[in-house]
């Protein structure tokens, strides 16, 4: 043992407090950057030298300390569960927010609804009824069957802008999941050779972990660690990053809502072009809202709503075609019905092309045929129709086209409110998750205060060390031989 | 597991709750000005159902109450211009009891006879083309202008069996017209009412007795009092209507209101609570976020 070694230790102890004084001031200086995991210098005490020979017996301290490395007090284990939840809530928040969009351009229930605009619509079949043959509330009611027509169109054209708005938007996601998933291959390889060197790069990994809670949320993506530092991220059990190299995906398919049947909205991957399949996260979200329509009424939420508008439009022209043909106008040869129609449409794009056919008075068919020219019992029947009393040939009474848009707006609410309790859940397990992950990372400052004094009187000790190890060396080198002088 | 707190883990959750008393006060606000409890279909799905189906059958009551009202329009019309013509009728009697007395009459009185009965007779045309907001009450459907055409053919224009409705109820129509062709006569000249008077001024003035004509006289003021009883039990019936209607506008906003509105005092209420609520959070989070162990070292 050397004269000189407990200068050594006490030098080991300096270096110690130091670098866990910088530590600690690393830790405080990122006590608000989001996503910092907290460090900590990671210490063990150095053993004492091997025994030099035989005879070099008895007992000896250790070396002083030695520095294991700077320590990322994380957990993968939270991590994941931040990344799992926060799939689930991507995925029904997406949703909640299309069905909380399609449920706002209904506009009921108020006076400003399709329902209200029906109540007219019927109403003023009641008025000509009342004073039939005259212009003017003949007038009133082609001006209410516009405005019906058009606020149906006006409806399926928000259903499809929202459509084509969401379509955009599932593009932009797939753009940050790739370049995310470029950046954490690049990671990947940066950190890697960082600690194949033997140096620290838990800043690294904080940027990693970020980006994949990121392409977790977005995709639902799973992510394994492996040894040598690297993570590998895949969706749907392929690879999206694999240690440095990373794949993209590609959305392909109709870029309009009524073409989505035929070419439905997909993912694939670049290259080679196979069908990529994303299960959670915003992603697959956007996807089931793009999806199209279905014979049991439960494919994406838009299609189905410009399906029931197609379907409330041709109920609605139909059913006022039906029984308008039976009447006479004023006009027509007496006697007999005009079988003139209505409304006219297109059955291919019923709710776009529905329009009003009678430009005045002479095309509306309001009478019933031989009971003379001011009848109105036509349109007497129209206005029951509405109330859902109007019989048909076989006098069984045909149902209100007003009960078909009340099941539709009923089905949209139902459909809201579960998508939104479902997010409010989703959202409260994520936050719970990301506490509990916070809960382990954050910096807290009582906590760095207290290391700080530690450090700091540790640092002071290990000084004091040094000072008497140094006077005793002083009293050995000078003092020696001074005895009695 | 017992979790670690730390100021960025406070700091969130006070953040947290902050943000959720906000929303619960915004909400609140936005009911309190409102003060309607669904603004959206999915803040109650059957709530929305049920206010959309009571929004129908209120506009519904509103369209019988007008159609009310225009049969009430027809209806006293037509009951107006039956008293009239019945009044016209008993004069038109008077005159024809008065020169059923050959003997004692001279004739320029009878010619005197003739013509005001001529008169009365234009006038019963008058009342026999009556019309309500231009459609002649007594035509029916029919929209030839007049019910009852010119002398001599007194031709009845309306179409036979063709009626004016009006519906009060979603299940019943009253009548609001009366027939012409019943009051006045039936078609085409010789059984009008305007064909007997002309031929009992005509028997006057070639000096036949006009006493036989008063049992025709009789004959069509029977058949006149008839309708007038049948408009009658119309306009009761419409009267009926228009009460029940304005009950049951009455009750359908009762329902509309339970549906729709909330109650002011409960909203204040809930939105002062929750004012409470959010001004002790931002205090006890200002209190509570403050100090650090820096506050007490040197």
């Amino acid at each position: 043992m050397s004269t000189f070694s407990g200068l050594n230790t006490a030098y080991s102890g300096l270096v110690a407090a130091r670098l866990g004084l910088d530590v600690v001031g690393q830790n405080i200086a990122n006590a608000n950057t989001e996503g910092y995991t907290r460090q900590r210098l990671s210490t063990f005490s150095a053993s004492p030298l091997g025994a030099g020979g035989r005879l070099d017996g008895g007992v000896r301290p250790g070396q002083g300390v030695s520095i294991n490395g700077i320590q990322r007090l994380g957990s993968s284990q939270f991590d994941g569960q931040v990344r799992t939840t926060f799939a689930a809530s991507g995925f029904s928040s997406v949703r909640a927010n299309a069905l909380s969009d399609l449920e706002t351009s209904l506009h009921e229930p108020g006076d400003k609804g399709m329902s209200a605009q029906l109540q007219k619509f019927w109403g003023g079949w009641q008025d000509l009824s009342n004073r039939a043959g005259e212009a003017a509330p003949a007038t009133l009611l082609l001006g209410h069957a516009r405005e019906l027509a058009t606020q149906i169109a006006t409806g399926y054209r928000s259903v499809t802008e929202q459509w084509s708005s969401q379509r955009d938007e599932v593009v932009g996601m797939v753009a940050e999941l790739n370049s995310a998933a470029t950046q954490v291959a690049e990671l990947n390889g940066a950190i890697r050779s960082v600690l194949a060197s033997g140096g620290s790069a838990n800043e690294l990994i904080d940027q990693r972990s970020a980006l994949t809670t990121t392409i977790a949320s977005l995709s639902g993506a799973t992510v394994r660690e492996l040894p040598d530092g690297t993570v590998d991220v895949s969706i749907g059990g392929n690879a999206l990053v694999s240690g440095d190299r990373a794949r993209t995906l590609n959305v392909v398919g109709s870029s309009t809502l009524e073409g989505a049947a035929a070419d439905a909205v997909r993912l694939v991957w670049t290259n080679p072009a196979t069908p990529a399949s994303v299960e959670g996260g915003e992603i697959a979200g956007g996807l089931s809202v793009l999806a199209a329509a279905n014979a049991t009424g439960t494919g994406g939420p838009l299609a189905e709503a410009a399906v029931s508008y197609n379907a409330f439009a041709t109920e609605l022209a139909t059913k006022v075609n039906a029984i308008h043909r039976t009447g006479a106008t004023s006009t027509s040869p007496p006697g007999v019905p005009a079988g003139l129609d209505f409304f006219a449409f297109d059955p291919t794009q019923a709710a776009l092309s529905l329009s009003v056919v009678p430009t005045d008075l002479s095309g509306i068919a309001a009478a019933l045929p031989g009971s003379g020219a001011k009848n109105g019992g036509v349109a007497d029947a129209l206005a029951q129709l509405g109330a859902g009393k109007a019989l048909d040939g076989l006098g069984v009474a045909i149902t209100s086209p007003n009960a078909g848009w009340a099941d539709f707006v009923t089905k949209v609410a139902v459909g809201t409110r579960m998508e939104l309790q479902q997010a409010k859940l989703a959202s409260l397990t994520a936050t719970s998750a990301l506490n509990r992950q916070l809960a382990v990372t954050t910096v807290d400052l009582d906590e760095e205060n207290v290391n700080l004094l530690m450090l700091q009187h540790a640092y002071q000790g290990a000084a004091r060390v040094m000072t008497a190890v140094d006077e005793m060396l002083d009293t050995l080198i000078n003092r020696t031989g001074l005895v009695g002088r | 597991m017992i979790s670690r707190v730390t100021n960025h883990t406070q700091m969130r959750a006070a953040q947290r709750n902050l943000q959720e008393n906000m929303n619960q006060l915004a909400k609140l606000q936005d009911r309190a000005g409102t003060l309607k409890a669904i603004t959206r279909p999915s803040d109650d799905p059957t709530g929305a159902a049920n206010s959309m189906k009571v929004q129908a059958d209120i506009r519904a009551v509103e369209q019988y109450g007008r159609n009310v009202d225009d049969g009430s329009g027809w209806l006293d019309t037509v009951e107006g211009a039956l008293s009239a013509s019945t009044k016209t009728m008993n004069k038109i009697r008077d005159l024809t009891v008065q020169g059923a007395n050959d003997g004692s009459l001279s004739t320029a009185a009878k010619e005197a006879i003739a013509l005001e009965l001529e008169g009365l007779c234009k006038e019963l045309l008058g009342q026999a083309n009556t019309s309500y907001l231009g459609r002649s009450v007594f035509a029916g459907n029919s929209d030839a202008g007049v019910a009852i055409g010119g002398a001599p053919a007194y031709a009845f224009t309306g179409a036979p069996g063709s009626t004016v409705e009006r519906r009060i109820s979603p299940d019943s129509t009253v009548r609001v017209d009366a027939d012409g062709g019943a009051v006045f006569g039936a078609n085409a000249g010789a059984g009008s009412v305007f064909t007997l008077i002309n031929n009992i001024a005509q028997d006057l003035r070639g000096g036949v007795n006009v006493g036989a004509r008063l049992a025709e006289i009789d004959t069509r003021m029977g058949a006149m009092t008839a309708e007038h009883t049948r408009v009658g039990a119309q306009h009761a019936q419409i009267g009926r209507a228009e009460e029940a209607l304005m009950e049951e506008s009455g009750l359908l906003e009762a329902q509309r209101a339970a549906i729709e509105d909330l109650d002011l005092g409960q909203v204040i209420l809930d939105l002062k609570l929750q004012e409470v609520t959010y001004q002790s959070a931002l205090a006890v989070t200002a209190r509570v976020l403050q100090p650090t162990l820096m506050d007490f070292l040197r």
